[in-house]
């Protein structure tokens, strides 16, 4: 009596695996679609966007960018404090802010509308 | 029998599920969608046809020059980032350490250093918003949308502006910064000159 079932039970058993497997298939990729649009959004919130010289449009200046700052020494944070620590510092401060201070960063109006001729003087 | 019922139940129910999440799934494309279409075409500048050709004429030029910034700002945020970065990382609050472990006061020099780092931290958020309008206004398109275009480069205009009034306000902690050196120097030679007497 059971005999004849058995396909049927195994026919069920195979559509119920298939479904499951499209399933799980399909939780996978929504988990996926997630993870990325978590981490798309850490990456353009976290201000990494604006540092990622990897990203198209970059590779022009990409060579430019300054990978090792050996010429700036570390101050060692322990030690006595007398004159010539104080000195030590103090002359290489002013050689790096003298450095920092060089460039006038994002000065001019490369932006202005006649700069761009979107308007004519 | 019920076993084979059960499961059939079950995957009617997994499929409407499916169903659901796949139809919210639609739902927030859409939504999105509709957000950056609205977004782009916002146009509010009125404007004469004059100006729209002109902008229209130079539409090619414009871009290419928006793109050739935005990427020497990106480099120039990078390597000057880093420097400012360091400014702070490897001299102020190591100087501030040793001052501290010494067992001087350092009140001042650490007023200095905590607002620049507050300014470093603007500068950041500042830098930001700016690299984001400028990428929205290299995206309009300027020959259909000229006013949005125009709209979105003024934006850019304004906030790069705000940057470079961070920058500018970063040298000035760095020249106050050595001002707090040379109090605290002065400072330390008063102690010093006070024990030998």
């Amino acid at each position: 009596m059971d005999e004849p079932q058995t396909p049927a039970i195994i026919d069920e058993f195979a559509g119920s695996s298939k479904r499951r497997f499209l399933v799980f298939i399909s939780i996978s990729i929504l988990i996926a679609f997630v993870l990325v649009l978590i981490s798309m959004y850490m990456y353009n919130s976290s201000g990494a966007a604006q540092l990622d010289l990897s990203r198209p449009g970059y590779v022009g200046v990409r060579s430019q960018a300054i990978s090792d700052d050996g010429d700036f020494k570390n101050y060692s944070s322990t030690g006595s404090i007398d004159q010539s620590s104080i000195t030590e510092f103090k002359t290489l401060y002013s050689t790096q802010a003298q450095k920092t201070k060089s460039v006038d960063a994002f000065g001019g109006d490369p932006l202005s509308p006649t700069a761009l001729g979107l308007i004519t003087n | 029998m019920f076993d084979l019922l059960d499961s059939a139940l079950d995957n009617r129910k997994v499929m409407k599920m499916s169903k659901k999440i796949l139809a919210v799934c639609l739902m927030l494309t859409v939504i999105l969608s509709g957000v950056t279409i609205i977004r782009v075409a916002a146009e509010t500048t009125p404007m004469t046809a004059g100006q729209i050709d002109q902008i229209r004429n130079n539409c090619v030029s414009a871009k290419n020059t928006l793109s050739q910034l935005h990427a020497s700002d990106a480099l120039l945020r990078v390597n000057r980032g880093q420097i400012f970065e360091s400014m702070s990382t490897k001299l102020m609050d190591r100087f501030n350490s040793r001052v501290a472990n010494n067992g001087y006061n350092n009140t001042g020099l650490i007023s200095v250093s905590r607002s620049y780092g507050a300014m470093l931290d603007t500068f950041r958020l500042d830098y930001k918003t700016y690299e984001e309008h400028l990428s929205t206004a290299i995206n309009v398109d300027c020959w259909n949308q000229p006013a949005a275009f125009y709209d979105a480069v003024a934006t850019a205009r304004t906030l790069r502006n705000v940057v470079h009034a961070d920058v500018v306000k970063l040298n000035q902690y760095i020249d106050q910064y050595k001002s707090a050196i040379d109090q605290f120097e002065q400072d330390y030679q008063t102690v010093v000159n006070g024990i030998k007497q």
